[in-house]
C-alpha cells in the first residue's frame, strides 16, 4: 500500500482525498490491510466461501407491480430534478 | 408518577389502569428528552405526530400489545415523511418516502415512535463519535461514551427517558452499546427481522434488534419486530414463536460454553472477577459449564474488517448525488458531482472503510483478500455449529473493558475495531446473542454475552431473564436508585 494505490482506489470509490491528509489515510489503510494480512495464518484448501450465513437462495417474488405510482414524491425529494427526470450536469454537448 | 426508567410491562399496566393517560405519558416522555439534550441522543423528534397518536389513543381503545409505549428508532431506520440521516452529512435532509418493514411493524403494534436517535456515522463507529450531530454522552458519567453504533439508543433507554429503542447490529452495534450503558440488547439471527428499509452498510452482517431495560421488554418487542417480508430477500420464512413464553422456564442441567479461545488474561482484572461471579451465578441456578473451542475465532476480527468494508463499499455507492441526500454546489461535470458530493458528505471513517472496501474488491486483490475472508468466515462458522452439538448458549464477555472517554482511543482506528472482539463472531455466523448487565467496574456497567444457536432467540432470552429475577445490575440507574 503506497500513496499511489491509494489515490487509484480513492478515485475508483470516487472520494477526493484531502490534501494534506493522504500521508495519514496511508499509513492507515497500510496499519489495517496488514492486520487483516492475519487471514494467511487459516489453512482454507478446498473451503467454499461462505457469502451469507443463510446459505439459502435468494427469495424471488412474482414480477407483478405491488406499488402505487408515486413519481412526484420520488421527484420532489430529489437534489435537483424537473417534472419528469433527475437531473444531472450535462454530459452529451 | 415518573415516568422515568419504566419499562414497557410497567408502562401497559400503568395505561390499562388509566394511572396515566397516552398523551400525559407521551408529554412526560418529551418534558424527559427536553431534560436531557445534554445527553445528544436523539437527531430529530417527532413530537407532534407523537402527541396525535396519543390523543388517538386516549379517544379510541386499542388492544394492540405495545399500544401508546414510547419507543426511540435508530436514525438508520426509514421512517415515512420523517427524517432519517443515518448519522451522516450525507442524508442531512432526506426525508423517506416510506417506513422501514420493522418500524411500520412496531407502530402497528401500537407503539409511538417518539424521536430518532443518534449513532455512528452508517453505523461504522464503536463509541458514537463518528456521528455528523456530535458524540453521545453515556449516562453513567460525564464524557464518558455510550458506545456504538446504536449510541443515541442506548443513552435514552439507559437514561430512562424511554422504556425501549431498536438498534442495529453489524458486528456489535446493539450488544457494545448495551454493554458500556447498563442495559439489555439483543442481536436476533440474521434474517429474523426484516432489513427493509434499514440503511445498510453490510447486507451479510447486518440484523435489527430490540434494546431495553430487562431481556423479557426485549422478547416483548421481538415478538412485534420479526415479520417474513417478501420485499427483503433474507428474510426468513420460519415460525415466530412467541418469544415471552418459555422465558419462566428454569434453565437447570442446561449447558454453557465457555470459548477457551477468547483470552480473558489481557483483560482488566475486576472484568474478569465480574464474569467469573456470573458464571457462579449461573451455577447455583444449575446451568452446567463446559470448555469449548473454537479453533478459528481468533481470525473473527481480521475477517469482519474484510467482509464489512466489501459490502459497505458496494452499498455505499448508491450516495451520488442524483436520486437523494446530499449534493454539491454548482457541479462541473457529471464526475465531479460524485467525487465532491460523496467527499463532502462522508465524514473520515466511512471514507476509511469504503476505500478499505474498493482496495479488497480489487481485481488482482480479491481472492487474496474478499474470498479468503469468506472462506475464514466459514470455518467461523463451522466451529460454531461443532460447539452448539455440546452446549446451549456459549457466554462470554460483551466487551474488553467498562466505558472509556470520547478522545481516549487516540488516532488508531484498530484499536477502534478492537472493541468488538467478543461480539463480531456472532454476526459473521449469522447467529443470535444478547448482552445483559452483570456488573460494575468504578461505578460504571458492564455486560455479559450470551451467544445462541440458529433461531434460538427465546432459549437465549431465557437465560437472560432466569438471571435478571436473580440478580439486580439492570435494576441500578445512573442516577443512583435502584428502580
Amino acid at each position: 500500500m503506497d500513496k499511489k494505490t491509494v489515490t487509484t482506489i480513492a478515485y475508483l470509490s470516487r472520494i477526493a482525498l484531502d490534501e494534506g491528509n493522504e500521508d495519514k489515510i496511508t499509513t492507515d489503510l497500510e496499519n489495517i490491510i496488514k492486520f487483516v494480512d492475519q487471514l494467511d495464518n487459516a489453512n482454507v484448501d478446498g473451503i467454499e466461501p461462505l457469502t451469507n450465513p443463510l446459505e439459502k437462495k435468494a427469495q424471488t417474488r412474482e414480477d407483478k407491480v405491488t406499488a402505487e405510482n408515486r413519481k412526484d414524491t420520488f421527484l420532489d425529494r430529489a437534489p435537483k430534478s424537473n417534472e419528469d427526470y433527475f437531473l444531472v450536469p450535462r454530459v452529451v454537448e | 408518577m415518573s415516568i422515568q426508567y419504566k419499562s414497557i410491562k410497567n408502562l401497559t399496566s400503568m395505561l390499562q389502569n388509566k394511572e396515566i393517560s397516552h398523551k400525559e405519558l407521551i408529554n412526560e416522555t418529551f418534558t424527559l428528552i427536553e431534560s436531557k439534550m445534554d445527553l445528544n441522543a436523539f437527531i430529530t423528534l417527532n413530537k407532534d405526530a407523537a402527541i396525535e397518536k396519543a390523543t388517538l389513543l386516549d379517544s379510541k381503545k386499542n388492544d394492540s400489545s405495545l399500544a401508546g409505549i414510547p419507543i426511540a428508532q435508530k436514525d438508520l431506520f426509514c421512517t415515512k415523511d420523517l427524517r432519517t440521516t443515518c448519522g451522516s452529512n450525507m442524508l442531512s435532509s432526506f426525508i423517506p418516502p416510506y417506513s422501514a418493514t420493522v418500524i411500520s411493524n412496531l407502530e402497528n403494534a401500537g407503539c409511538i415512535s417518539v424521536g430518532k436517535t443518534n449513532m455512528d456515522e452508517f453505523a461504522m463507529g464503536s463509541s458514537n463519535e463518528t456521528s455528523f450531530y456530535g458524540n453521545v454522552e453515556n449516562p453513567w458519567g460525564k464524557n464518558l461514551v455510550p458506545g456504538g453504533s446504536s449510541g443515541g439508543s442506548a443513552s435514552a433507554v439507559s437514561s430512562g427517558i424511554v422504556p425501549a429503542a431498536t438498534g442495529t447490529d453489524t458486528g456489535g452495534s446493539i450488544r457494545q452499546p448495551a454493554s458500556l450503558c447498563g442495559i439489555t440488547g439483543l442481536k436476533p439471527t440474521y434474517g429474523r427481522i426484516s432489513r427493509w428499509g434499514m440503511i445498510a452498510f453490510a447486507s451479510s452482517l447486518d440484523q435489527a434488534g430490540p434494546m431495553a431495560r430487562t431481556a423479557e421488554d426485549c422478547a416483548i418487542l421481538l415478538n412485534e419486530m420479526c415479520s417474513h417480508d417478501i420485499k427483503d430477500t433474507t428474510s426468513l420464512n420460519e415460525h415466530i414463536p412467541d418469544f415471552t413464553k418459555d422465558i419462566e422456564q428454569p434453565i437447570k442441567g442446561m449447558k454453557i460454553g465457555i470459548v477457551k479461545e477468547f483470552d480473558l488474561s489481557k483483560l482488566d482484572s475486576e472484568v474478569v472477577k465480574i464474569f467469573e461471579e456470573s458464571k457462579k451465578h449461573y451455577e447455583s441456578l444449575g446451568a452446567e459449564f463446559i470448555e469449548i473451542s473454537l479453533p478459528n475465532i481468533s481470525l473473527s476480527v481480521p475477517t469482519y474488517y474484510v467482509v464489512a468494508p466489501a459490502e459497505c463499499s458496494s452499498n455505499l455507492s448508491r450516495f451520488d448525488g442524483v436520486k437523494f441526500g446530499k449534493r454539491c454546489d454548482d457541479p462541473k461535470n457529471l464526475e465531479d458531482l460524485y467525487i465532491r458530493t460523496r467527499s463532502e458528505g462522508f465524514g473520515d471513517e466511512v471514507k476509511r472503510r469504503i476505500l478499505i472496501g474498493s482496495y479488497v474488491l480489487s481485481a488482482g486483490f480479491y481472492d487474496a483478500y474478499y474470498k479468503k475472508a469468506q472462506q475464514v468466515r466459514r470455518l467461523i462458522k463451522n466451529d460454531f455449529d461443532e460447539a452448539f452439538l455440546k452446549v446451549d448458549v456459549l457466554m462470554s464477555p460483551t466487551t474488553r473493558g467498562p466505558a472509556f472517554e470520547a478522545g481516549s482511543k487516540g488516532s488508531d482506528p484498530i484499536q477502534m475495531y478492537l472493541e468488538d472482539l467478543f461480539t463480531i463472531p456472532a454476526n459473521l455466523a449469522g447467529l443470535p446473542a444478547l448482552s445483559i448487565p452483570n456488573g460494575f467496574v468504578d461505578n460504571k456497567p458492564i455486560g455479559l454475552q450470551l451467544i445462541g444457536n440458529f433461531l434460538e432467540e427465546s432459549k437465549l432470552l431465557q437465560f437472560a431473564h432466569n438471571f435478571q429475577k436473580t440478580t439486580d445490575y439492570h435494576l441500578k440507574t445512573p442516577s443512583g436508585e435502584n428502580i
